[in-house]
């Protein structure tokens, strides 16, 4: 069995799911035709979710990015007063959150395509579903039960085809969803982890230990600047100098 | 006939290349099992593009039951594996 018959199958196997005949052809023609724009709203639903689940992604994808140059300063400063285990842990985050942003715009690319395929799958269901209702409204009008129950047999099964292919491409459009959705998660944790953006009121211990060594850091040059304009005889004075 | 490429829509492809479309098909199974990357995306492209050339699109308002149904362009070769091995349906 080939691509090509598994293929059908499956596409198939969505439609069986999506129309089921019912008795009366008039019935049978309302009901497919509520299903069509049920579909529909699925698709435009879908199409929404997808949309704001890659904006989320994109604002802190640029927010680590910042985030990322500044963890590199902060592991300079952290060099520069001495204390090479900060900077490492810096740095360390800084790879971390360079690791996670690697690969995300890949993912943000194919999001789009996905979407425009979505709005292409919405157009031509659309198409279709306007095409059926002219159709549905003929066949009502022109003909006996027994007939039209034999007329909407292959425009029913065209249409569940169609529907079976869009339901497939909402699927995958959802799994792309939810996955980046989960990738925004993990970005979530990691700027809260190793962000230091908010520098004085974060309560996370490298910003903390930072503060105190770069405030130390001021607190100590503006001393030797004191000391360095003070006459000599006053300097001998000063405790520890 | 008609067929549709999953997620791009139908065509009409006249039966004379059901023939090339069947070779390929057997083709791109074997490549599927080999688990063979740039054979198996070479195979599918050349199918797809077999129909979108020698077949002409359908209107989309026009409603009709395709007589085969190919895979969408950018079916992985993982997804291929899973359509063929996870369902059991390679009869050797």
């Amino acid at each position: 069995m080939g691509m090509l018959s598994r293929m059908s199958t499956i596409v198939k196997s969505k439609m069986n799911r999506i129309l089921d005949s019912a008795e009366d052809p008039n019935e049978t023609l309302d009901f497919a035709y509520e299903k069509q724009l049920e579909m529909l709203r699925g698709v435009k639903r879908g199409v929404v979710d997808m949309v704001a689940a890659k904006r989320r992604i994109q604002q802190q994808a640029s927010t680590v990015q910042a985030n990322v140059h500044r963890l590199g300063e902060q592991a300079g400063q952290a060099l520069n007063a001495g204390r090479e285990d900060l900077a490492r842990l810096a740095l360390q985050r800084k790879q971390a959150a360079t690791i996670e942003l690697q690969g995300l715009d890949e993912q943000i690319a194919g999001m789009e395509l996905e979407q425009e395929k979505l709005t292409a799958a919405e157009q031509r269901l659309s198409a279709k579903v306007t095409a059926f209702r002219t159709k549905k409204e003929i066949i009502k009008a022109q003909y006996t039960a027994a007939q039209a129950q034999v007329r909407i047999g292959s425009a029913l099964s065209g249409l569940s085809e169609e529907m079976g292919d869009v339901s497939l491409a909402v699927e995958r459009a959802e799994t792309k969803t939810e996955n980046l959705r989960s990738r925004a998660g993990a970005i979530d944790e990691l700027a809260q982890l190793g962000v230091l953006d908010d520098f004085s009121g974060s309560q996370d211990p490298l910003s903390k230990e930072l503060e105190a060594i770069t405030s130390a850091q001021g607190v100590e040059d503006e001393l030797a600047a004191l000391k360095a304009g003070l006459p000599s005889a006053e300097r001998k004075q000063l405790p520890g100098a | 006939m008609i067929i549709r490429i999953t997620s791009e829509g139908q065509f009409n492809l006249p039966g004379a290349f059901v023939d090339q479309l069947n070779e390929i098909d057997n083709e791109l199974v074997e490549a599927v099992e080999a688990a063979d990357r740039s054979g198996y995306a070479t195979l599918l492209k050349k199918m797809l593009d077999l129909v979108r050339t020698e077949g002409s699109p359908l209107p989309v308002d026009e409603i009709v039951e395709s007589d085969l149904i190919l895979p969408e362009p950018d079916l992985t070769l993982e997804e291929a594996q899973v359509l063929f091995v996870g369902e059991g349906l390679i009869p050797g």
